[in-house]
């Protein structure tokens, strides 16, 4: 290659002569080429198909062809369950070290059929559900496959049933696990624990100082805090389509739809049946039915027929009795009819407890009280089981309606545990998605009056008006309350003046100078800002009094989580275009107020420039207009509450400037503020501005009272 | 021929390179054995028989397993449902027996029995009472515990220990729960025990002081990190904290280091409490001082825990992750420290500044089991004003309270109802009854009427309806929760009282703004008296004021069953005994719930009736500067164990008013009238 290079530098004398062998040559060089690039092609998906192949062949494999283990007679066997586990005793949280995102990893064993020493299994490989749980845990966030990151370890060993195990054979099973170490970091899920006669309410396995993710736990076995109550599913779930039937009144007040209820409950609910007719109704198996699958979806009464779990969204309130387990999967069902759960099994810890409040969305009644089960709802308010009714519901769609659901919530239970500071909310559990939207958390809850002593930071954004800024600065310095004054130098090409040229104001003065003119400059929370009350006023705002500026910070300290200002301007609905209107007129009204001289919390400045929702902050920058607008929206949205206007104050026009053909250029200003309010209206998905009636005044404001004896008697005009 | 020539030439280098820079790379990895890749999740594999595999259980399996009968319950264990009698407790909440004081006992412990006899749950008669509540010794000195006479095996029994008991108990305590400070997290029966936290000995009785959180957000140059001391102090790490202040190890390492001997609150925006028992104390000086408790792995249980949501308030971390919290700490979003912050202010002042908070909570919780569905919610209980505040007995609903609509995203019924209460003379107040009833937002009147006179025969035809009861002769009756006010508003008259339309018009309106204040006409302001070394409070006009009169001022009916069910015998009776107090008493009550002050709203006749005589029988016409009682603010303050009254330097106009504009603009146009 080199010498054609050179030939081809050597320029064209020898082209004659070497033309023919040349071409054979060049011929030969493109075909070897070629057949490069072609097995090039061949080795880049090759080996890929390989692998996919073997990949295939790994995955897609059969469940009866899994590796065999077999355990020796006298293999460990584990210490039984340790009653004194906590999160900090026995488990190890070194192994989840440190991870940004904070979560935690999940590690699968992969499957193997045991057997004893005489070939005999131990137990059914796997079975339906829990193969789809360890699919969905694979599928999840949490899951790696490299053991020795992994922080939490799930064996394979499928202890769904304890009906189905052998018990010591399996904890033989357990304890040879490549990284058992006694249990530590292990979970178990286990829906169906104990067994005939005495049914224990956790899974009789030793199992040492592994998790438990039970269904079934009584106040006696369950761990708090270490352990995991888990719902036991209800095959039904996948099988029958149930659509949702919202909350409301119902054909029957209370509904049993148990088979297995021992005799002394049924003699209640009988009771119960004779007492209130009608709407009391107790169901049992259908005796006079063919046997067969179907008959486990019908429930009879007398010779009624009923459909279930269809009947049970006829009722309001279901009873969920204990049976020989405290778990019972009648539960699942129950909510996701929508009807209320009685829970009538005494110590029975409810599935995720630890995170759930079952309060909304079921009744607990004592055993002992079965009897008075209809007193005791009648006396509920219907308002409050409609809200249980949603509830219950709600609490079916995200926790119980599939294997997956259960097991990711179970993890993210114990998630929660090792990451405490990255934990989710109450209400984030608990709260259906309408309840979310709908409400709002005030970041200012507390009730509190900042004590007057703190005062407020002005910052005043200025371009280069220089002499109406110092005359802003010497206006605003002569308020008592004022800590600090900080101007925002806004202009890139040209300098703030030098220093011995600024005002000496008594209070220190900042100057910011910004990397670009942007008004969202003036919302930024600047490290200088040291107290909580901040007041934005531009750098042409010479009317206010310094009376009036004062007494707009005492109102703020009695309204800190609000926008506290002086003009105020409305929002309004125009019928006529369908959409939004803004309005500057004089009107009874108020719902925004301009930030051109206002009070607010410096928390807001930080929600401006970090949280403000979709591309509202650039919006505003592209268009030089409505940053105030933006501010009241995201004050409004965020606490729920309206603004303050503060004194009488309608306009900032200065006396001095003459407007420049004023009409028209208010015109184009309404229009624009207009499409403002309609942008960000459907930015935030709501109109979240509220509208007040009320301004604050000075008490004494114009009343029949000495000036000289009122705190603020110069409050300014219009 | 030579350009096609170069051409190729090139076409050639190039796809060479191609092929080095494709080829190499698989042509490494067929030569080097192939490994699992690392990196790429295997995953669990999906079977090919997934389909077939069976069910976890039978489905006959789930629906009929062997009934069992009720099981007892096991080892001595209790728990709410084995040991705790309910039937004991139906009708009017919670009915608390305390066993009275045998022999000598401190003088805390005198006071604290005092105050639970004076509590709303207290019975007198141990058979009537559903629980039983024995206060434990708390010095060596106080009788060593004989077993009490009611005691049945401890069944509904409460055993309160406040501190450590200093002498073993000679009796089982059986079925009986414990509430105590701090209990180890093994010993603790969740649902049947109560978790106290651990007091210091001083703690005041009642009332106790504020938080100490002034503001929102932490300051900007507060430290960062405070690590609680063995020896009872806080050790300040400074704003920067990338080095481990970790049990003193790493002492040497860190900048700015601050140690208060004498200081016990800490100044810091997290409090860093290991998790051994006695630091249990600095839990509860960090919640005072606003300093968020982040908890390393505690072997306690955390104070009422059964209620309130601690990862509101704290951070309850691993000891054995130390960088992990101490980096989580520092990336905390603000606002989420601004809530934790402020949460732990709200849970001070709720639950635990006095020793009399801790009792009522621990005993509101038992009343939360005993009352089931009806129970407080944990938003109540885990948002301002707290639930002793919130009275379940009110409603089960949350947005019949005034406190959280804005949470719920709901607002006050849109109408109100006047109350007018007739006095002495016993003249019925026509004038008054036309302008309410002339109100578009009025539902209806009721009038109390309280005088010797027989109330007339006839009343004036409203467009709403009025109705007139007789026979309050006390004068805290008129804050008594008639049935039969239906609206969530109501404006509290009196026959003395004027009030035009308009005024009447506009206040609601700023009520509905505020549904959870006082929204009143004329007010009073409270003073501290220096020369007199106590509280005094005055009717005269000034810039300021602190309380609104219940002659004429909206608020919500919740406040009637408050101020029934929830004030002290004591401070009603004084009202009664005293009545301007009444007024006084009121506010205090809305001022402790809200921890605002009331709010003003313009009203015409200021100048004529300065000092409305709003008196009924006995108070007088009150022309005296100082309204008479004086002493009431001082008791009241003593009752309540701390001065709730706030000032407040505004007044809520209407947008317009008094503006030099058309006054055809105008909502509120009579309002200006003079």
């Amino acid at each position: 290659m080199c010498a054609s290079v050179k030939y081809n530098i050597r320029g064209p004398a020898l082209i004659p002569r070497m033309k023919t062998k040349h071409r054979i040559y060049y011929i030969t060089l493109f075909s070897i080429v070629l057949l490069g690039l072609i097995a090039t092609g061949v080795f880049q998906f090759w080996p890929h198909s390989i692998e996919s192949a073997s990949d295939w062949s790994v995955e897609k494999r059969s469940v009866r062809d899994v590796p065999l283990v077999r355990l020796p007679a006298d293999s460990p066997v584990p210490e039984r369950g340790d009653l004194s586990c906590r999160m900090h005793t026995c488990f190890d949280v070194y192994r989840c070290g440190f991870n940004p995102k904070n979560k935690i990893k999940v590690y699968i064993y992969s499957l193997k059929k045991y057997v004893d020493d005489s070939g005999v299994p131990v137990s059914s490989t796997i079975s339906r559900e829990y193969n789809e749980l360890l699919t969905a845990i694979s599928d999840s966030d949490y899951y790696t496959d490299d053991i020795s990151r992994a922080c939490l370890f799930v064996p394979s060993i499928d202890v769904l049933n304890q009906n189905t195990l052998r018990i010591k054979e399996t904890a033989q099973a357990l304890a040879q696990l490549s990284r058992w170490d006694r249990g530590t970091n292990h979970l178990l899920f286990n829906m169906l624990p104990g067994g005939p006669p005495d049914y224990n309410t956790a899974l009789d396995v030793p199992r040492d100082r592994a998790l438990l993710a039970g269904g079934g736990f009584s106040t006696w076995t369950y761990r708090q805090g270490y352990d995991v109550s888990i719902p036991v599913y209800s095959p039904l779930s996948a099988e029958v389509d149930l659509p949702e039937k919202g909350p409301g009144p119902r054909r029957y007040f209370l509904l049993s739809s148990q088979m297995a209820v021992h005799p002394e409950y049924r003699e209640d609910l009988e009771a119960l049946q004779a007492k209130h007719g009608e709407s009391v109704l107790v169901l049992d198996k259908c005796t006079h039915l063919p046997e067969g699958a179907l008959s486990l979806r019908k429930r009879c009464h007398r010779h009624h027929v009923f459909d279930y779990p269809q009947v049970l969204q006829e009722a309001t309130f279901c009873v969920v009795l204990r049976g020989a387990r405290l778990g019972q999967a009648v539960l699942s069902d129950v909510l996701r009819a929508g009807c209320v759960p009685v829970v009538i099994a005494d110590s029975y810890i409810l599935p995720f407890s630890e995170v759930l409040d079952w309060k909304r969305a079921s009744v607990i009644v004592p055993e002992e009280k079965m009897l008075d089960v209809y007193s005791i709802l009648q006396s509920i308010p219907q308002r409050q089981v409609e809200e249980m009714q949603r509830q219950a519901r709600w609490f079916w769609e995200a926790y119980f309606q599939s294997i997956k659901a259960i097991a990711l919530a179970t993890l993210q239970i114990i998630n929660d545990r090792i990451y405490p500071y990255a934990a989710i909310s109450y209400e984030e559990w608990n709260d259906p998605p309408t309840v979310k939207w709908g409400s709002v958390s005030n970041p200012l809850f507390l009730p509190l009056i900042p004590p007057q002593s703190q005062g407020f930071t002005a910052i005043v954004l200025t371009y280069d008006r220089v002499e109406s800024l110092f005359r802003v600065i010497t206006e605003v310095s002569k308020v008592p309350s004022l800590s600090k004054l900080l101007v925002v130098w806004n202009n890139q090409n040209k300098n703030p003046p030098e220093d011995s040229l600024w005002p000496k104001i008594r209070v220190p003065l900042k100057v910011v100078r910004t990397a670009e003119n942007k008004l969202s400059n003036r919302f930024f929370p600047y490290d200088e800002i040291e107290t909580e009350a901040v007041l934005a006023i531009d750098d042409d705002i010479i009317m206010l009094t310094s009376d009036e500026l004062q007494f707009g910070y005492e109102v703020w300290r009695e309204f800190p989580d609000r926008l506290v200002g002086y003009p105020g301007r409305l929002h309004l609905w125009d019928h006529e275009m369908s959409k939004w209107k803004y309005e500057s007129e004089w009107t009874n009204e108020v719902s925004m107020v301009l930030t051109g001289a206002a009070f607010y919390h410096k928390y807001f400045n930080y929600l401006y420039t970090y949280k403000m929702p979709g591309d509202i902050k650039n919006w505003v920058d592209a268009h030089m207009n409505c940053e105030d607008i933006a501010m009241n929206f995201l004050v409004a949205n965020v606490t729920g509450k309206a603004v303050i206007k503060v004194t009488p104050r309608k306009k900032f026009k200065c006396p001095e400037c003459t407007a420049i053909d004023g009409l028209s250029l208010d015109q184009t200003h309404m229009v624009e503020r207009s499409e403002c309010i309609n942008k960000f209206a459907s930015v935030f998905g709501t109109m979240p501005l509220k509208v007040v009636e009320h301004r604050a005044d000075p008490v004494l404001y114009k009343d029949d009272f000495p000036e000289k004896l009122k705190s603020f008697p110069n409050i300014g005009s219009l | 021929m030579q350009s096609w020539r170069r051409k190729s030439l090139w076409l050639a280098l190039s796809a060479s390179w191609l092929l080095i820079l494709l080829g190499f790379f698989p042509l490494l990895r067929l030569a080097v054995p192939s490994r699992p890749w690392a990196g790429t999740p295997q995953g669990w594999p999906h079977w090919l028989d997934a389909e077939f595999l069976q069910s976890f259980s039978q489905p006959r399996e789930l629906l009929e397993d062997v009934p069992q009968p009720p099981q007892a319950p096991r080892g001595g264990s209790c728990d709410w449902g084995a040991c705790f009698d309910t039937s004991k407790c139906k009708g009017g909440g919670l009915k608390v027996f305390v066993y009275p004081a045998a022999g000598l006992i401190s003088e805390t412990r005198r006071r604290i029995l005092a105050s639970i006899e004076g509590s709303r749950y207290h019975t007198s008669s141990p058979a009537e009472a559903c629980l039983l509540l024995l206060l434990s010794p708390d010095t060596p000195a106080g009788e060593c515990s004989p077993v009490p006479p009611h005691w049945n095996g401890g069944r509904n029994h409460l055993v309160l220990s406040l501190h450590p008991a200093p002498c073993p108990r000679t009796f089982q305590l059986g079925q009986a729960m414990v509430a105590k400070a701090s209990p180890t997290v093994d010993t603790f029966r969740h649902g049947f025990d109560v978790a106290l936290p651990l007091l210091p000995e001083a703690h005041p009785l009642r009332g106790g002081p504020p938080g100490q959180l002034q503001q929102h957000s932490p300051q900007p140059r507060v430290a960062q990190l405070a690590l609680a001391e063995e020896r009872g102090g806080w050790h300040t790490a400074g704003t920067n904290f990338s080095v481990c202040p970790w049990d003193g190890r790493c002492e040497q390492n860190h900048g700015p280091k601050l140690t208060h001997p004498g200081a016990t609150l800490p100044n810091a925006t997290f409090c860093l409490i290991p998790g051994r028992h006695p630091d249990a104390l600095h839990f509860l000086q960090a919640l005072q001082a606003g300093c968020i408790p982040v908890l390393l792995s505690p072997h306690w249980e955390l104070p009422f825990s059964e209620v309130i949501d601690w990862t509101k308030a704290a951070i309850i971390a691993d000891e054995r992750l130390p960088l992990q919290v101490l980096a989580a700490l520092q990336e905390m979003p603000l606002t989420r420290v601004l809530a934790l912050r402020q949460q732990t202010q709200f849970l001070w002042d709720a639950y635990f500044s006095s020793v009399e908070n801790v009792i009522h909570t621990t005993l509101e919780i038992i009343q939360d089991r005993i009352l089931g569905v009806s129970a407080h919610p944990s938003l109540q209980w885990n948002s301002p004003p707290g639930a002793l505040l919130a009275l379940p007995t009110f409603s089960t609903s949350l947005s019949d309270f005034p406190f959280y609509h804005i949470q719920q995203g709901s607002r006050p019924v849109g109408r109100f109802s006047a109350l007018i209460w007739v006095g002495a003379p016993g003249k019925p107040p026509l004038k008054l009854i036309q302008a309410v009833a002339g109100s578009q937002h009025c539902a209806q009147i009721l009038v109390l009427w309280s005088s010797e006179k027989p109330p007339p025969p006839r009343w004036p035809e409203t467009t709403v309806p009025l109705t007139v009861s007789e026979g309050h002769r006390k004068v805290s009756d008129r804050f008594f929760p008639y049935s039969a006010i239906s609206s969530d508003a109501i404006l509290s008259l009196d026959a003395h009282s004027s009030l035009s339309t308009s005024e009447v018009d506009f206040a609601f309106v700023v009520w509905q703004s505020f549904p959870e204040r006082m929204v009143g006409f004329l007010t009073w302001s409270h003073f501290w008296d220096e020369a007199r070394g106590g509280w005094g409070y005055t009717a005269e006009r000034a810039n300021e004021f602190s309380m609104v009169l219940t002659s004429a001022a909206f608020y919500h009916r919740y406040y009637h069953t408050l101020f029934t069910h929830s004030l002290p015998k004591a401070l009603r009776t004084l009202a009664d005994e005293a009545p301007t107090c009444v007024d006084v008493l009121m506010n205090f009550l809305v001022a402790t719930v809200t921890k605002l002050p009331p709010i003003k709203v313009p009203y015409r006749k200021q100048n004529q009736e300065a000092r409305p005589p709003l008196a009924p029988e006995g108070r007088g016409p009150r022309l005296e500067p100082q309204p008479p009682v004086r002493d009431c603010i001082n008791q009241l303050a003593a009752g309540f164990g701390r001065m709730p009254l706030v000032s407040s330097r505004l007044r809520l106009d209407p947008v317009l008013f008094k503006d030099s504009v058309s006054v055809l603009r105008k909502k509120y146009r009579s309002l200006e009238k003079p």
